[in-house]
């Protein structure tokens, strides 16, 4: 598209939000038409007139005063976890390698304290069940590593291994067709896995160097909380680092996804494996 | 993190909040509201998180749930005397503080004459130096959204100031020839 057509772009030129191939294209347009130099000498005049009025609002002292006692309030509390943090932590450890010294009474009483903590604290019982799913997904990814999962259909078309698990698992599931010409990553097949007691699908995807795979289970059995949270539109994804692997999290429309993988980048990172050549690649990318 | 670190983010939070609610009043319970919120989910933020972004989206969603919550009762106000009494006052000589307030007042002025999404993302970019895909996630758009919304608020902000500085210059002119004639 001739830059000239798209009345945008001397905004995001002038808002750093132009990169790579558009950046030098448009650079390149900016040096021959003098359209779009009047064009950004305009924005950019009008940007001065408001960034010259920053800050705009000044917080009144009164405000100030209040604010400032909240946080004192606060370290007076101590900075210590909130209860359903130390609860969780403390759940996720294996207990008699916690406390293996604790008479019998104790373990008794420490056993009704936690009982009732899990009545009282939905949330943390939230937060084991989804820490859980996360925990078999990796699981079952390292099986699928190691041989030991797979693929009960191999195949490279999504078409095809969506109507595979039509009537093999509990929930209408259809994987996306590849809106990439040239996708970075490739389906290689599917099979079925068990998640508490329940049908899940288990999605095998490969890229030149990697594995990749994408766990399925309806929200009825697998929870999603937890991790890293980054809202991207209207879904909530959760990026965990476990052990060498990383993995993401996410529900929608009833199902939970769990899409695990071993890149060496941060979790969110791992997700320019398959979108470095997507529109959307810069969701992923971590800001300096 | 320290508590410092968020206290850093007031004039922000309140510059934020006086777009959102246009009443200083409401604005300030709103920014003493996030920090509550804030400190009680501070265990939660992550050392890679954006502060900045987290608080703005906290502040954001308790508007958005007392908006939802008590549509009846808000009502957006018109600007004020009261909003000009907290704006920031410059450090400069008294003729170039004049002028700079002047036009301060102007640009706040075009701002808060803007409809409330416009607003926002005039501050969120402009003011507080969003990326536009901070403001996507924030907002829950995708970027495009985020950037054809702000190209037509700006252009909407230019012709409110155009019409604000002619009024403005109409008013000095009036003042100056009335002078002339006193003198």
């Amino acid at each position: 598209m001739n830059p000239c057509d798209d009345a945008a772009a001397v905004l995001r030129y002038l808002d750093n939000e132009l990169g790579g191939q558009e950046l030098e294209t448009f650079r390149q347009h900016l040096e021959s038409c003098p359209i779009c130099q009047v064009r950004l000498e305009e924005e950019r005049a009008f940007s001065i007139v408001v960034s010259r009025s920053r800050p705009l609002y000044r917080a009144p002292e009164e405000l100030r005063r209040q604010v400032s006692e909240i946080l004192k309030q606060r370290r007076a509390a101590g900075s210590g976890l909130g209860i359903d943090e130390w609860l969780l932590r403390v759940l996720q450890r294996p207990v008699l390698s916690r406390w293996p010294h604790l008479p019998l009474g104790l373990w008794a009483l420490t056993l009704l304290a936690v009982s009732l903590c899990l009545i009282f604290a939905p949330d943390v019982v939230r937060r084991m069940h989804a820490a859980s799913y996360v925990e078999t997904a990796v699981g079952t990814h390292r099986s699928y590593l190691e041989g030991r999962l797979a693929p009960e259909i191999q195949s490279d078309s999504p078409t095809l291994v969506s109507a595979w698990f039509a009537g093999k698992v509990p929930f209408d599931f259809r994987l996306p067709a590849s809106r990439d010409s040239n996708p970075v990553y490739r389906l290689v097949g599917a099979r079925m896995v068990s998640y508490k007691g329940r049908n899940a699908a288990l999605v095998m995807y490969e890229t030149q160097r990697e594995k990749i795979s994408l766990l399925v289970a309806s929200t009825r059995a697998a929870e999603i909380a937890g991790g890293d949270e980054v809202r991207s539109g209207n879904l909530l994804f959760h990026y965990f680092s476990q052990e060498e692997f990383k993995v993401i999290t996410w529900s929608n429309h009833g199902l939970a996804y769990a899409l695990v993988s071993s890149v060496s980048a941060s979790a969110r990172e791992s997700c320019l494996v398959c979108h470095q050549n997507m529109p959307d690649r810069d969701l992923y990318r971590t800001r300096p | 993190m320290h508590d410092t670190t968020l206290s850093r983010y007031i004039d922000g939070l309140f510059g934020y909040a006086m777009v959102l609610t246009r009443n200083p009043a409401a604005a300030a319970d709103l920014v003493q509201e996030t920090y509550v919120r804030a400190l009680k989910a501070k265990e939660s933020l992550r050392p890679s998180s954006n502060v900045k972004r987290w608080l703005f989206t906290i502040q954001r969603n308790i508007w958005l749930n007392e908006l939802r919550r008590s549509r009846p009762q808000i009502v957006e106000l018109e600007a004020h005397d009261d909003i000009a009494d907290v704006a920031i006052a410059t450090s400069q000589d008294p003729h170039a503080q004049y002028v700079s307030k002047l036009e301060q007042e102007m640009v706040r002025n075009a701002i808060q004459g803007l409809p409330v999404e416009f607003r926002e993302i005039i501050i969120l970019r402009e003011y507080e130096r969003l990326s536009y895909k901070e403001i996507a996630d924030m907002l829950g758009c995708p970027a495009g959204t985020v950037m054809s919304r702000l190209a037509r608020a700006r252009a909407k902000l230019r012709i409110l100031l155009l019409g604000n500085e002619q009024s403005f210059q109409q008013t000095e002119s009036q003042k100056a020839k009335g002078r002339s004639q006193e003198g």
